[in-house]
């Protein structure tokens, strides 16, 4: 309690934990789930685990030039239900989201209504009890929900994105309540995703994407690995028709059974990522059988156009449960005007 | 038991509004547009309107090369001599 004192936030009395229910929801400060009230003890316990001072600032969004203070991302980390053990992957994801090549108000407050995939990699998934199997894009474990969430309530409490303020999204997606996941090293011979983008072998890393919600594929009829991934490169090209003819970094989720195909012909990660470059293509004359011929010209139909600037502006990701031929398609919110970005927890592997 | 506010609670930098002009006449008008095809034919319209109605001197029409992001720091020197500036999302 005495600790409390070097807290900065507004402190506001209720009379017990359901009338902080109450309150907060009165305030506007919850997703509409119940919340954990967050209390002095609860935030310093969690700002204690990520060894982070109240007023120490995790990143800068550019635009607003608005900050995000460890005290604030704590109290938001209490509320959605974070245990301190979760606190530091939260703060690394704010810090990779604060990039500017992330492009954080534009990504959030767009119509195009995306939301922060979250990738985990390293030892912190296993210390944490993610699960990277079975539903993992769904109510998997307790870490992924309660870390995807937190970082929603940050965005709607410290930078204001709220629905009826600068939340302008059109239509949104379920993502949007929390899109965290671990990803599957134990169950792969893959490199992890953090690797490929930088991370050093056994470090805790996290990646985070601006994107759609996921598409999901499936193919239980072939082991062949590129009919395997022509399933894949279809969903990308749909993608690019229905929504954004823009490359950008699209991200792949890979399953057990799928996975076991490619594996066992040795195709890597690279692999993969050379084929739906080449595959995942489309002519802009495409447009006029979905609708959207106005927009294509006696020019400039056959200008083609790739949904991947390069192989490794994919993100393969290793994850899902042991039986299903199910992958899912995550796709960029718009081209590559965001970028996605790996960084540390609790270490900068980049400095 | 007590709860913490989780807002940002600062105050944003405080600012100001600037002096408005008497008249548009001999001024020069930035017309900054996000970049989306809605903004056009309204600018058109507008830069009509400054030129043959309210005698501007000069318009300066200018867009962001990408409506997600701020305005490129070329773009906000170039705009810097105007007297006054409009800007368009053509959403």
């Amino acid at each position: 309690m005495v600790l409390s004192t070097r807290l900065l936030s507004t402190r506001h009395e209720v009379e017990d934990e359901q009338a902080a229910q109450d309150f907060l929801h009165r305030k506007g400060w919850t997703d509409g789930l119940p919340v954990i009230p967050p209390t002095p003890e609860r935030v310093l316990s969690c700002l204690d685990e990520a060894v982070l001072a109240p007023n120490q600032v995790i990143g800068i969004e550019p635009v607003r030039a608005r900050p995000i203070t460890a005290e604030k991302a704590a109290v938001n980390a209490v509320l959605a239900g974070c245990q301190p053990a979760h606190f530091p992957v939260v703060a690394a994801i704010l810090e990779a989201m604060c990039r500017p090549e992330f492009l954080l108000h534009g990504a959030t407050s767009s119509t195009g209504g995306c939301a922060v995939l979250i990738v985990v990699n390293g030892p912190v998934r296993l210390k944490l009890g993610m699960e990277p199997t079975f539903n993992v894009l769904g109510n998997s474990d307790r870490a992924s929900v309660v870390i995807g969430r937190a970082v929603r309530l940050v965005l709607s409490n410290v930078l204001d994105l709220r629905p009826d303020r600068l939340d302008r999204a059109t239509l949104g997606h379920p993502g949007k309540f929390g899109y965290c996941m671990a990803e599957d090293e134990e169950g792969s011979d893959w490199t992890p995703l953090a690797q490929l983008r930088g991370a050093p072998a056994g470090v805790s890393a996290v990646t985070v994407l601006a994107a759609g919600a996921p598409r999901q594929i499936m193919n239980e009829w072939t082991a062949v690995p590129e009919e395997i991934l022509e399933t894949f490169a279809a969903e990308m090209r749909a993608n690019m028709l229905h929504y954004s003819i823009w490359g950008g970094n699209y991200a792949i989720i890979v399953p057990k059974q799928l996975r076991d195909r490619l594996q066992e012909v040795g195709w890597s990660k690279q692999d993969v990522q050379q084929f739906l470059f080449e595959r995942a293509r489309v002519r802009k004359r495409d447009w006029t059988r979905v609708g959207k011929g106005a927009l294509v010209t006696v020019t400039n139909g056959d200008e083609e156009h790739g949904a991947l600037p390069s192989p490794t502006d994919l993100l393969v990701i290793a994850a899902g449960g042991p039986a299903g031929g199910f992958g899912a398609v995550i796709p960029p919110w718009f081209g590559h005007k965001s970028r996605a970005v790996t960084t540390g927890v609790g270490v900068c592997f980049a400095c | 038991m007590y709860v913490l506010d989780p807002t940002a609670e600062a105050d944003p930098q405080p600012v100001s509004r600037a002096p408005r002009l008497d008249s548009l006449h001999h001024r020069t008008i930035g017309l900054l547009s996000n970049g989306k095809a809605a903004v056009a034919p309204l600018f058109d319209h507008l830069e009509s309107l400054l030129r043959h109605e309210w005698k501007a001197n000069e318009v300066l029409r200018v867009t962001k090369g990408n409506y997600s992001a701020p305005a490129e720091p070329d773009l906000i020197r170039e705009l810097a001599r105007c007297h006054l500036i409009f800007t368009g999302v053509g959403d």
